[in-house]
């Protein structure tokens, strides 16, 4: 554990003496800045013309209104911006032979990783806790439900975390940074839109899809052409699909462990990597 | 306290090192030499845990470094090529970070680190950034980092590279003080580099073990003859047959150079030098000069490399 800290606190260490820390959690913050003014403004304008309205006073909700499309588009941003800190994370340590510092000091791999991941996790953290200003704005002025903002939160703050993830495991597998971004970039994509196919193949069932891949083998022994079709796994997997909950504040624990298990399953793998790595 | 076993590591299909067992005991200085790509820095790399051998086995005091990698690299301080630095950094951070990944007690951290600095001569420059130091100073950083905690088994990858001479003998005396309890492997281009700190010579060529020996052996090997220079005040014609009929003595040349000069070539077995001298004084050649030509470290080397028998 204390080598892990030690590792993740240098980590931060690094991002705050770089220029790094400062442009990221800067364009973070502007940009959703930029966004909840907007939204902001625009909620007041209708507040006005129609305050006097009560039927019209009713559907106008501060939680739908302006938090939700913030937190929509700050997901948008850290797609955009995560790649930026996770090609890094590991690529750089190749590239300046730090690597060689440790893994030959009496660290497992897994303590590596997690340090790592915890680092940037942390510089995650602060782009995001800054953003709490602007729902305090409101708070400052209204009396708004709570509960949707917090929730959203922590979606973000997982989703962030899935992505970094995600991130960390590309950033292990190439030396080359730019490489380690754009590939991020394109994981990411990936799993927000993987489930735009799920309409389109929403009669194929998964059974159906193993008895075509086993010959007929699969019907023979009895294992049913029934259950889950295609479309649901695609909707399982899709990042876009689990998020939308958290912006609604509603708390679902599937979500919940959906995500830990993407942050899980990548920080597993990137250890299988580095350590297959080796061998080469 | 290290012991290699036919450790051979190949990439792709070429067999970078290939068969290479040696073992070096407590308080030894072995140094490693070789040509570039003659894979002294991938079998370091293997010692150290940092690359597992394709074959063959290595023991880091007692410890499989396959089998308990960590127990091997708790005991272990390693320089590599390119000195493993943090450039964002500032000197000391950067050690008491090395000093906390290493295992040292959190206790011990500043009197270790202040230690090393004193060391490496690195007092002056504890609180800049590591990526603006020059090239000597980054290397003195990476070679405290290495022997910060005090560690049994000191692996050093060309330590000296790029340092100055003073300091060069600094560190050099460095090494030498470790050795007493400590085991320390070297690698260097630079021969002499190996007279004045190794104990025991490993020189490695194409992936393989090319000699093994104590400085005094490998020196020796140059010397299956042993060859004399002479000059004569007086000579005769009478030299050249009568050195010649001395027991031992396989050849002698007049040296087209010097006048009066000769060199003679006799059995390494023997020293025939007082025979020489007693059969000069007698004949009235008037022996000016009489030295034993040894053949150089680097003679040695290009020898050994070239797979020539000394
Ligand atoms: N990761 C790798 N993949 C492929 N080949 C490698 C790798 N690492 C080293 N080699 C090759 O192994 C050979 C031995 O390299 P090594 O660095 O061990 O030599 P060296 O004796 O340290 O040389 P030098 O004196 O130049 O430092 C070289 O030909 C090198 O190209
Ligand atoms: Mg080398």
């Amino acid at each position: 554990m204390r080598n892990t800290l030690a590792i993740a606190w240098r980590e931060v260490r690094t991002y705050f003496t770089s220029p790094l820390a400062y442009v990221v959690i800067g364009v973070f913050l502007l940009i959703s800045g930029y966004i909840f003014w907007a939204s902001l403004v625009r909620f007041s304008q209708l507040c006005l013309s129609y305050g006097n309205n009560p039927y019209y006073m009713n559907l106008l909700n501060v939680n739908d209104m302006v938090i939700r499309p913030l937190f929509g588009t700050m997901g948008i941003f850290l797609l955009l911006m995560i790649p930026a800190v996770s090609m890094r994370v590991l690529a750089e340590e190749r590239k300046s032979g730090t690597a060689e510092l440790l893994f030959t000091c009496p660290l497992t791999t897994a303590q590596v990783v997690l340090g790592k991941f915890l680092g940037a996790a942390f510089l995650l953290l602060a782009m995001i806790g800054g953003t709490m200003t602007f729902p305090a704005i409101i708070l400052s002025k209204a009396n708004p439900d709570l509960k949707p903002t917090l929730v959203g939160y922590l979606g973000i703050l997982l989703m962030g975390l899935a992505f970094l993830g995600i991130g960390v495991l590309i950033s292990a597998m190439t030396e080359n940074q730019i490489v380690a971004a754009v590939g991020a970039f394109g994981a990411f994509l990936m799993f927000m839109v993987i489930n735009w196919a799920a309409e389109a193949v929403s009669s194929v069932t998964l059974s159906g899809l193993f008895n075509k891949l086993s010959l007929g083998l699969w019907e023979k022994a009895g294992l049913g052409l029934g259950g889950p079709s295609l479309g649901d796994l695609l909707n399982q997997i899709s990042i876009t699909e689990h998020s939308k909950d958290f912006y609604k504040g509603v708390l679902d624990t599937r979500h919940i462990v959906y995500y830990l298990s993407v942050i899980f399953m990548s920080l597993f793998l990137t250890q299988r990597v580095i350590e297959s790595q080796k061998w080469r | 306290m290290i012991e290699a076993n036919g450790l051979s590591k190949v990439y792709g299909a070429r067999a970078v090192v290939d068969g290479v067992t040696f073992s070096v005991g407590k308080g030894e200085i072995l140094g490693f030499l070789g040509p570039n790509g003659a894979g002294k820095t991938t079998t370091m790399r293997i010692l150290t845990g940092f690359v597992p051998p394709t074959r063959g086995t290595a023991r880091v005091a007692g410890f499989d470094v396959l089998r308990d990698p960590i127990e091997v690299k708790r005991r272990i301080g390693y320089l590599p090529e390119h000195p493993p630095l943090y450039r964002e950094m500032l000197v000391r951070p950067y050690l008491n970070f090395v000093a906390t990944i290493r295992g040292v007690p959190r206790r011990d951290i500043k009197s270790r680190v202040d230690r090393a600095i004193e060391r490496c001569g690195l007092g002056q420059v504890a609180g800049r950034l590591i990526g603006l130091l020059s090239k000597g100073y980054q290397q003195r950083v990476g070679l405290a980092q290495a022997i910060l905690h005090e560690p049994e088994v000191l692996i050093l990858d060309e330590p000296t590279v790029g340092l100055d001479p003073s300091q060069i003998r600094d560190i050099r005396a460095l090494i030498k003080g470790f050795a007493g309890d400590h085991t320390v492997i070297l690698s260097t281009h630079i021969l002499a580099e190996v007279t004045m700190t190794c104990t025991r010579v490993l020189i490695i060529n194409e992936g393989r073990i090319a000699a093994q020996d104590s400085l005094e052996a490998l020196a020796a090997r140059g010397e299956k003859t042993r060859r004399i220079a002479l000059r004569l005040a007086r000579p005769t014609d009478a030299v050249e047959p009568r050195l010649r009929g001395l027991p031992g003595v396989l050849a002698v040349t007049r040296d087209p150079g010097g006048d009066g000069a000769w060199l003679v070539e006799s059995d390494g077995a023997r020293d025939v030098r007082e025979e020489i001298a007693a059969l000069a004084v007698g004949q009235g050649w008037g022996l000016l000069e009489m030295r034993p030509l040894t053949l150089s470290l680097e003679e040695i080397f290009i020898r050994i490399i070239r797979g020539e028998a000394a």
